[in-house]
């Protein structure tokens, strides 16, 4: 049986449509990673699924209506959710196991997040990481079958969010189903086992990462700086596309083994090359050839010119654990 | 077993997060015995001139424990009201097995359990300030009880109707000001307005008040033309406790019912 089964799902607030004729189902045990900037209408169809928002179409979990479903089935993680904030997180998961029947004991749950050594402090001392770590582990504690997760590592450091990543894949792997929001496209790309690209409300592809990829992701980029700006055919004794780009060329689908061989090339032809990076197609470029927009990694729409700035290796980073 | 786990996890949930908030806790005793001394020891009652304060001190006993019955359910379960949605944890909550209705008693019992020791202060020191005689009665605990839990409907009225934590406090205060005064509490009928007075049927605090009063009043307390008349004499505490109960039903319903679930 199917876990997640949408059917024609459109859902407006007044004039403006944030889920606009969606369908799609996720099997179960599977990861599902639903990405888009903020405001593609990622929450709004986790609300849906959840059963905490109104819509019209058809939204069926086990065969279930949402609201209908045992709810000692489903786990959820809405996105902004702030517990009571002078519980400490152990009460917090107590609290939460304590409205259900069967549910797993606080303490290995707060083991599984990384919260173990926090375990007695107040909800309001902890990090913005630690907390949303509190967060995901009371979508835990009942041990559903179904995990609906809104934005699940906003704020968490990367060592924290590789820690929730290999979590979630365990309990995949013993079949519980994950349906997970995300403008991270990183995160989907590790963690989902097929991705949906949400923009604007409408769901413009759905595959597996690698499938998306190779279908929209285009070529493989080796970037080169040089020492001196170069014009439009200076590399025109190359065999492969180029392009420049922020004064730097852009070498288009050139293998890895391929690189020295350009380098030499130009090299020869008198260009100083001063450091170079090669990079395959991501997500993003595949969110970006399907929508036309680029996604910031504060989640945030990104024109043209902000893309070009959100490439920049130097970029700001949202806050996480350590800056909270 | 389930329900009662539930409606446990959540009210030692909330009696934690509620007594962790010191300066709410502070607060919410000192209310009402700000106002038992301002009445009762500064103001004072004067059984034999005219203006306000003319029963005997016994009269305003209902009065100073509709401080706390109405005030703090309609502010506290408000606020409580509008923290949850503002922090999605209604939304949270619906995915879980708990009820509104386990959610709204839960609420009702932690504040059931506040204002119940909340009235013994403001009863000590009303009797130690004025001087009142009461006549302590087990019918107490059900009129504070059931009267907590109506105006705990209406605060989740409240809070569900209203868009924000400072929308709450105004309202409740709009609301529970007049009620407080106009529903045989402080102020005797007779000194309103005749055309007024049937409006004071209105009011449920006016069940509240006359039950109470008849339960914690001796019989022939009042002095000579004034309108203390309990029981026996007086209104029948069953009567009123009972309109006060079906009341209590309809506010706590439609509180939980109008509770957010969805955004």
């Amino acid at each position: 049986m199917t876990a997640i089964a949408i059917e024609d799902v459109r859902r407006t607030y007044g004039d403006t449509v944030a889920l606009d004729a969606v369908s799609l189902s996720v099997d179960p045990g599977e990861i599902f990673g639903l990405v888009g900037p903020n405001g593609a209408g990622k929450t709004t169809l986790a609300r849906a699924i959840t059963g905490t928002t109104d819509y019209e179409g058809t939204v069926a979990l086990f065969g279930e209506q949402p609201r209908a479903i045992d709810r000692s089935r489903l786990g959820s993680l809405p996105q902004s959710f702030s517990p009571h904030e002078r519980l400490t997180a152990r009460e917090l998961l107590e609290y939460y196991a304590g409205l259900y029947d069967d549910a797993l004991t606080p303490g290995h749950v707060l083991d599984d997040v990384g919260l173990i050594d926090s375990a007695d402090t107040y909800y309001e001392n902890l990090s913005g990481g630690q907390q949303r770590r509190v967060c995901v582990g009371s979508a835990l504690v009942n041990d559903p079958d179904l995990l609906v997760l809104d934005e699940p590592t906003t704020g968490i450091d990367p060592a924290g969010r590789r820690q929730l990543w290999d979590l979630l894949e365990g309990l995949a792997a013993d079949g519980t189903t994950i349906f997970l929001t995300t403008h991270d496209m990183h995160e989907a790309e590790r963690l989902a086992d097929r991705v949906g690209l949400l923009a604007d409300g409408e769901l413009v592809a759905v595959d597996t990462p690698r499938a998306l990829i190779d279908t929209h992701g285009g070529e493989s980029r080796l970037t080169i700086e040089t020492a001196s700006p170069l014009a439009e055919g200076d590399a025109t004794g190359l065999d492969y596309r180029t392009a420049i780009v922020d004064n730097d060329l852009r070498v288009f689908d050139v293998a890895p083994t391929e690189i020295g061989t350009v380098v030499d090339s130009l090299t020869d032809a008198g260009v100083q090359v001063e450091s170079l990076s090669w990079t395959e197609p991501t997500l993003e470029d595949v969110y970006l050839e399907l929508t036309g927009t680029a996604v910031g990694r504060g989640g945030q729409r990104l024109d043209d010119g902000a893309a070009s700035a959100a490439e920049e290796p130097n970029a700001p980073t949202p806050p996480t654990e350590g800056s909270s | 077993m389930s329900r009662l786990g539930r409606i446990t996890s959540e009210t030692r949930a909330a009696t934690r997060a509620f007594l962790r908030r010191r300066t709410a806790v502070f607060f919410t005793f000192l209310f009402p015995l700000l106002i038992v001394l301002i009445f009762g020891a500064l103001v004072q009652t004067q059984p034999t001139g005219g203006g306000l304060f003319t029963e005997p001190p016994a009269y305003y006993v209902p009065g100073y424990l509709a401080v706390v019955v109405l005030f703090t359910p309609l502010s506290r379960v408000g606020s409580e009201v509008a923290r949850h949605r503002d922090d999605r944890r209604f939304e949270k909550l619906a995915t879980t097995p708990l009820s509104r209705t386990e959610w709204l008693l839960s609420q009702t019992l932690v504040n059931v359990a506040i204002i119940g020791v909340a009235a013994v202060l403001v009863l000590a020191v009303m009797v130690a300030v004025t001087g009142a005689t009461i006549a302590p009665s087990p019918w107490l605990v059900p009129f504070l009880a059931i009267g907590v839990a109506l105006f705990c409907g209406i605060g989740a009225l409240l809070g569900s109707f209203t868009d924000s934590q400072d929308g709450v406090i105004a309202a409740s205060n709009t609301l529970a000001l007049p009620l407080l005064f106009l529903s045989e509490t402080f102020v005797p009928p007779e000194l309103l307005p005749e055309w007024f007075r049937p409006l004071i049927e209105l009011s449920p605090l006016t069940y509240f008040s006359r039950g109470v009063r008849a339960v914690v009043t001796d019989p022939g307390a009042g002095v000579e033309g004034t309108v203390v008349a309990v029981w026996p004499a007086g209104p029948d505490p069953a009567i009123n406790l009972a309109i006060l109960s079906v009341l209590a039903i309809v506010t706590f319903g439609l509180g939980a019912l109008t509770l957010p679930r969805t955004d």
